[in-house]
């Protein structure tokens, strides 16, 4: 079949060929021209779906965000407004506004915590111990749960009916220790706002130890890369716990820290407790299409943007094996 | 520094085989600096107090996560008015298996669980088989505009689906050429089926990705030596490339399903009298009053009605758990084998 097909392409694209040394460069010009049709089908399959499925409709839902939508027979009509649905949803919706900010803040907060908690809880994971297996198994429980309605239930459950199994566990943190040490050590004006933060971290513990299941997987499949040479290195110098940390642990596992943090991002989007997710949908289900793609696109924009800052931010100190 | 180290050395020589360990020991702490003396106490006690530690922190996150299943299970077998008793917190005063009876009454649990593991199992198989054959591609092939077309695969794995579903919508209501022809596809199982097929399905960005890595680990020597025996290339993915790739294979189909188990967002945008366990549990609250009190106008106390929702939870969880036990190998060591990340 491949040769077939070598042949047709000698055959059709240089009928006159003079000597035979061009006939050689040609034929392996041929096969490479082979293969590469050999790379469009196998990417053909996703090509079609991807212009039906995702492309166009893409496509589609940028445009409805400049256009009053409506339904009409056999297709949907649309009607040019320009920018007026983006100042809607900005100015005038009740609720985008503060969702999206409330949003944001929490990715902006939670993102970092739940890298620095998956890869500590990674790092622990690693290390030797009895009953590693069955803490692995449990951590990585969130990984086929959070992802889903039950996960929405239970945190609603956690969170509104006060049997929170989570605020107990956290009330030992939130009791303002914090802020009272700070007072007896003499600093002041900061305490108010450590102890609030400290104490929204703690009550955000059961999310953070719930959407951090696939990062601890891919951390500990990245621990488990490093090579033992390195390891041994650092034992022989006589390197700390907290220098091969450092100096080992975090070079090594430093692409994935990137991986990571996109895929942290992606996880809030579809995250079941994603209140401007929500209100998206509950406009499509007013149908008032044209705001409901301008909230979207003003969402995804945005963090796309921040998204793409850090990405280039931390890409500068990654650290790659040199092979 | 070189000649501390050299005395310890004589030191050892000179020490012989008479001494107990303990002296030993003793003796070859005398003879350090007290600079590594520190070091050897520093580890000594960081040795001892860590595993306490790590104990701790182990089981008060182990604890975290576990609880919401823990209080699942209690929660299902208890009666309602237990919920409204302050003395019950773990363990039910009236022992019933009624709730979790109702609630599958009112999940129709058979019949859901049926056409969910029609879809999932269905959904997950094709998008495997779809996703791998594009990874391959990707990984493998050298055409013009590829960096373009995998641009796309990263758009695919960035752009939330909530952007993109209500074209889809219109699409798949209007399905067809336009003029010619146009069939009503929603509300049929096509509507997750088509996507799937072709490698469109949910986060399949994430899974032509997985392949690629994993597919670019894969020694050339492989594919070279079947070529030069005359395969071409499809038979090559198949014959070679496939068995080698097994486990990437079963661990991106268990993500898959695990992922087509979870989702909510896509299915209830599609599907309107097609119920999946996801969609169910969502309005578990409208098919309670439905289904055991005949009116949705009845009023349950939000805290007597999460007997209902946990029993649900636990339902609709319980076969995915199942999986997770009995196949956790390939959840966890696979996606990180398969090398996700050169991204």
């Amino acid at each position: 079949m491949a040769e077939e097909a070598i042949k047709n392409e000698e055959t059709v694209t240089e009928p006159g060929s003079p000597s035979p040394k061009p006939v050689n460069k040609r034929r392996k010009l041929t096969y490479e021209r082979c293969k590469q049709l050999y790379g469009y089908g196998f990417i053909s399959i996703w090509m079609i779906g991807t212009l039906f499925f995702f492309l166009i409709p893409l496509v589609k839902s940028f445009w409805y965000s400049f256009n009053e939508v409506s339904i009409g027979e056999g297709k949907m009509m649309t009607d040019f407004v320009g920018m007026s649905k983006y100042y809607y949803v900005i100015g005038s919706d009740p609720n985008y506004t503060s969702y999206l900010s409330d949003t944001l803040k929490e990715t902006l907060w939670k993102t970092p915590l739940v890298l620095i908690f998956s890869l500590f809880i990674a790092v622990i994971l690693n290390q030797k111990f009895r009953g590693r297996t069955l803490s692995r198994a449990i951590f990585f429980l969130p990984v086929i749960i959070a992802t889903g309605p039950v996960y929405k239930i239970i945190s609603g459950d956690m969170n509104s009916t006060g049997n929170t199994g989570a605020a107990q566990f956290s009330t030992m943190f939130s009791t303002n220790l914090v802020g009272q040490l700070l007072q007896f050590l003499g600093i002041y004006g900061i305490s108010d706002n450590m102890s609030t933060m400290i104490s929204t971290v703690a009550d955000n513990i059961f999310g953070i130890v719930w959407s951090s299941g696939i990062q601890i997987l891919l951390f500990l499949g990245a621990l488990q890369n490093i090579p033992p040479s390195a390891k041994e290195a650092a034992q022989i110098e006589g390197a700390t716990a907290w220098e091969f940390f450092w100096k080992i642990t975090l070079p090594y596992v430093s692409p994935f820290i990137l991986a990571n943090l996109i895929f942290t991002v992606i996880d809030s989007f579809t995250s079941p407790t994603n209140t401007v997710m929500g209100r998206i949908l509950a406009m499509k289900e007013e149908w008032k299409f044209g705001e409901a793609a301008a909230m979207a696109w003003i969402y995804f924009i945005i963090v796309l943007v921040a998204v793409g800052i850090v990405s280039l931010i931390v890409s500068r100190f990654v650290y790659y094996e040199v092979e | 520094m070189t000649d501390t180290t050299g005395s310890v050395v004589k030191n050892e020589s000179e020490i012989g085989n008479g001494l107990t360990p303990r002296q030993a020991k003793k003796l070859r702490m005398q003879s350090m600096t007290a600079e590594e003396r520190g070091y050897v106490r520093r580890k000594a006690v960081m040795d001892a107090v860590w595993p306490i530690f790590r104990f701790v922190i182990l089981f008060g996150l182990g604890f975290v996560i576990l609880y919401p299943l823990i209080y699942m299970v209690s929660c299902t077998f208890r009666e309602r008015s237990d919920m409204t008793d302050p003395t019950v917190m773990w363990i039910p005063r009236h022992f019933t298996l009624n709730v979790l009876r109702e609630t599958l009454t009112a999940m129709d649990f058979w019949n859901t669980l049926k056409t969910t593991l029609i879809l999932n199992i269905g959904c997950s198989f094709v998008q495997v088989v779809s996703c791998a054959l594009t990874g391959y591609g990707f990984a493998r092939f050298k055409f013009k505009f590829k960096g373009l077309l995998f641009g796309i695969v990263i758009m695919m794995i960035l752009v939330p689906t909530q952007v993109i579903s209500l074209p889809l919508y219109t699409q798949f209501r209007y399905f067809g050429i336009r003029g010619l022809f146009t069939i009503n596809l929603i509300d049929t199982l096509w509507t997750m089926y088509l996507p799937a097929i072709t490698a469109n399905g949910i986060r399949s960005g994430l899974m032509i990705l997985i392949f690629r890595q994993f597919f670019r680990g894969l020694p050339k020597e492989l594919e070279d030596a079947a070529y030069i025996d005359g395969c071409g290339p499809l038979k090559t993915f198949i014959r070679v490339m496939i068995p080698n790739a097994g486990s990437a294979f079963l661990t991106v189909f268990l993500f898959s399903v695990v992922w087509y188990w979870n989702d909510y967002y896509v299915s209830s945008t599609f599907f309107v009298n097609t119920n999946t366990l996801a969609r169910m549990l969502t309005n578990l609250d409208v098919e309670l009053k439905i289904r055991l009190f005949q009116s949705a106008s009845v009023e349950i106390s939000p805290r007597e009605q999460i007997v209902w929702k946990e029993a649900g939870c636990l339902l609709s969880i319980t076969p995915i758990l199942l999986l997770y036990v009995c196949l956790q190998k390939y959840f966890t060591e696979g996606i990180a084998r398969s090398g996700i990340t050169g991204i």
